[in-house]
């Protein structure tokens, strides 16, 4: 206690000396700590990024097995087509409709991976509406006579909507992700889809012109089939709006074009009814934990389905990448420049004990004459070099708070300049192909729809956490341990006998 | 203990040297700095050790003050030998023996009443105790209560070996040795603190030895010795 006290009166007592020391580490450690809140921040918010991004899949066709099909098809001649059709089971039927749809067991017994979290079944089809007309349908129909051909050689009339089913209508992506929005009524249920009923959302437009209200029904025909059986009355429960409805049509490509309003939302067992695909879905759409298990996931994929490449298991990871790849890219940085700093921390305090104890020799001599232990003048030294640092430490902590985030947006924005680079050379032909020819996720919107704003930016938020005060801390007790390194060496070796006679 | 030089308790010995010798080793030869000394003294006694630069008695006195380990020889207050192993030369230092240098070696960031109180802070005497005492020392060498706030950097020789010499007696030890104690200071200033020395010799029980190259204080010896080679030579 007592060498602790000439510690602290021996920093009062070198004032200009121990300051120059404290302006040099503070601004090292200012560095140090920066580096350090970023880096913190960086890794807190890539978990940030795993809790919501880069945790979703789907089970879906394969573009491949997609686009070979649609090759097998179109390479049929008309009279083929009506002749393999005759000779069809209902058997063969079924499974002819359903080619480039997902078995609905397969995505119910991916869903029991422990990884998967939540999930959905999803399938969109086109249905006729008898006594409604599709009017964006319908004007794009009018553009040429190839046009009208093409769409009625695949059944598509001025009076199809497009019907996309779920098993519960509050978590359709569009929906969740505020694309579209319930203005009255409700949204079908769990329980409807389980039941099979016949209900369904439409959208406020279409409702208008039609002066339909929550409560009464519509008609639809059922794909494929004839007569008064293929009718099926579905009953409005809800009405939804959507939001940006302009932006959207705007904004998406032909492939991916959807009028705002011809988009019914009714439970996936009434639109595997309409679509006559009893059994099958478009996607399995999944949430799990988190991106680490994006491997585990593909290969349980992979298991399940034996390897055939009908199927396709696509996530967000590219999504996640786009996020959390400058976020880690600063969080490589900052470690770089934090060991870059504490390397310029431990220099100076090693410099700084150096001089200071080498223009101090004399005293040492005094003290170890006069019956002081090594111990006693040692832990005096370490005293005055845990003031040093405590004072250097608390002055870098309040700076770091001034600056930290002015470092974390100068580094990301290092990286993403490194991001934007990369985007514009991935801006040749193939890639606009390969971009034209992707689907989207349908957390995105769904096949039908384009997705819902930009890419999300990367942001850094360097906060103060916890765990500062504790690295802060290490920091602290780390140069103190090495500022006293050069001390106890000198205090240890000195024979104060060749000091006191010196001049 | 043999011999002429064995301490003799009964006729008041108190410090005893029996063939002191000590050889510095360096890459340009050996060095005999101190070559088998002997000699006692009692409290009370000033003894005065002369010799030119370099005939080793600075480092004679290191040894008795423990700050030098000796290659041979033993030296004996009051017939413990301070070299033999075991012996607590950090406790010897801090009570036995109080230090006077030329250089007067204060810690220049510290007041004249802090460099007292060092000593005593470090033998954990308790602060009041050790303020009084610093005070009392202080004024006892003439350094007055203004002085006493200043720091040592800022003092005169005089008051800086004042200073010092209050400093070699804040933990009231039996031994002062001091070290070319008026070498670095003017005629008046350094007979004033031979007087002090003398002082504490006479007045207080001391056992003072000085060693130095001003032939002058062996006026006040009660033995004196000359010291040339290393050896020690009776006057």
């Amino acid at each position: 206690m007592r060498s602790a006290k000439r510690g602290f009166r021996s920093f009062r007592r070198h004032p200009s000396s121990n300051l120059v020391v404290v302006l040099l580490l503070f601004v090292c450690l200012t560095f140090s700590l920066s580096m350090l809140a970023v880096k913190l921040a960086a890794d807190s918010q890539t978990e940030t990024v795993k809790e919501r991004v880069g945790n979703y899949g789907e089970i879906r066709s394969s573009s491949g097995f997609m686009m070979s099909t649609f090759e097998q098809e179109r390479e049929k001649s008309e009279a083929e087509r009506t002749r393999e059709a005759r000779g069809m089971s209902e058997e063969e039927e079924l499974e002819e409709r359903a080619k480039t749809l997902v078995p609905e067991e397969l995505a119910d017994a991916f869903s029991r991976d422990p990884y998967i979290i939540t999930y959905d079944k999803v399938l969109t089809s086109g249905v006729t509406m008898p006594g409604m007309e599709n009017v964006e349908l319908s004007s794009m129909l009018n553009l040429s006579r190839e046009i009208r051909e093409g769409a009625a050689a695949s059944g598509i009339t001025e009076s199809t909507f497009v019907f996309e089913g779920n098993t519960n209508g509050a978590s359709a992506s569009e929906f969740l992700n505020g694309n579209k929005k319930l203005i009255s009524g409700s949204y079908y249920t769990y329980a409807d889809y389980r039941e099979g009923n016949t209900v369904v959302l439409i959208e406020k437009n279409l409702a208008e012109e039609n002066e339909l209200v929550v409560g009464d029904t519509v008609t639809a025909t059922i794909s494929g089939e004839k007569g008064k059986d293929a009718e099926l009355e579905l009953e409005i429960v809800g009405v939804y709006e959507t939001v940006e409805a302009e932006r959207q049509s705007q904004g998406g490509s032909f492939a991916t074009f959807n009028p705002a309003g011809n988009k019914f939302f009714a439970p996936l067992s009434v639109v595997q009814v309409l679509n006559n695909t009893p059994g099958y879905v478009e996607l399995g759409s999944y949430y799990f934990d988190n991106v680490d298990h994006t491997g585990d996931l593909q290969q349980a994929f992979i298991d399940r389905t034996g390897g055939s490449d009908q199927y396709e298991f696509v996530t967000d990871f590219t999504e996640y990448e786009i996020i959390s790849d400058p976020l880690q890219k600063v969080g490589k940085t900052s470690v770089i420049g934090l060991a870059g700093a504490l390397g310029a921390c431990a220099l100076i305090i090693l410099l700084a004990m150096a001089i200071i104890v080498g223009g101090r020799t004399r005293e040492l001599g005094v003290l170890k004459a006069i019956g002081a232990t090594d111990r006693q003048v040692i832990m005096q030294y370490a005293v005055e070099v845990i003031c040093i640092c405590l004072v250097s430490i608390i002055l870098a902590t309040g700076a770091t708070a001034l600056i930290s985030q002015k470092i974390g947006d100068w580094l990301l924005s290092g990286s993403e300049i490194t991001q934007v680079q990369e985007e514009e050379e991935d801006s040749g032909a193939a890639a606009m192909m390969s971009r034209l020819t992707e689907r989207n996720l349908y957390k995105e919107g769904g096949l039908f729809a384009s997705p819902v704003g930009e890419a999300e930016d990367a942001e850094l938020d360097v906060v103060y956490q916890g765990d500062m005060l504790l690295y802060g801390i290490l920091i602290l007790l780390g140069i103190s341990l090495l500022g006293m390194a050069i001390p106890v060496a000198w205090i240890t070796r000195l024979r104060p006998a060749r000091v006191l006679s010196m001049e | 203990m043999s011999g002429d030089n064995a301490i003799n308790l009964e006729t008041g010995d108190f410090l005893a040297v029996h063939g002191l010798s000590k050889t510095f080793r360096g890459k340009a030869g050996d060095v005999v700095a101190v070559d088998g000394v002997d000699f006692s003294a009692r409290k009370g006694e000033v003894v005065v050790i002369v010799g030119p630069s370099g005939s080793g008695k600075t480092t004679l006195l290191y040894l008795v003050g423990s700050l030098e380990n000796p290659d041979a020889g033993e030296i004996e207050v009051l017939g413990e030998d301070i070299c033999a192993s075991g012996a607590d030369l950090i406790a010897y230092r801090r009570e036995r023996v109080g230090f006077v240098f030329q250089f007067f070696n204060l810690v220049t960031a510290l007041t004249a009443l802090e460099n007292v109180t060092l000593p005593m802070d470090l033998s954990a005497v308790p602060p009041e105790e050790q303020r009084r005492r610093a005070v009392d020392l202080l004024e006892r060498m003439g350094i007055d209560r203004r002085l006493q706030r200043t720091r040592a950097n800022k003092m005169s020789g005089g008051e800086k070996q004042r200073v010092a010499i209050a400093r070699a007696l804040a933990n009231d030890p039996d031994i002062i040795l001091a070290d070319e104690p008026t070498g670095n200071l003017d005629t008046a200033t350094g007979m004033t603190v031979v007087d002090i020395l003398v002082k504490l010799a006479r007045e207080d029980g001391k056992c003072v030895l000085i060693v130095t190259h001003d032939e002058s204080i062996l006026e006040v010896a009660d033995q004196a010795f000359h010291m040339v080679d290393g050896k020690l030579n009776g006057r």
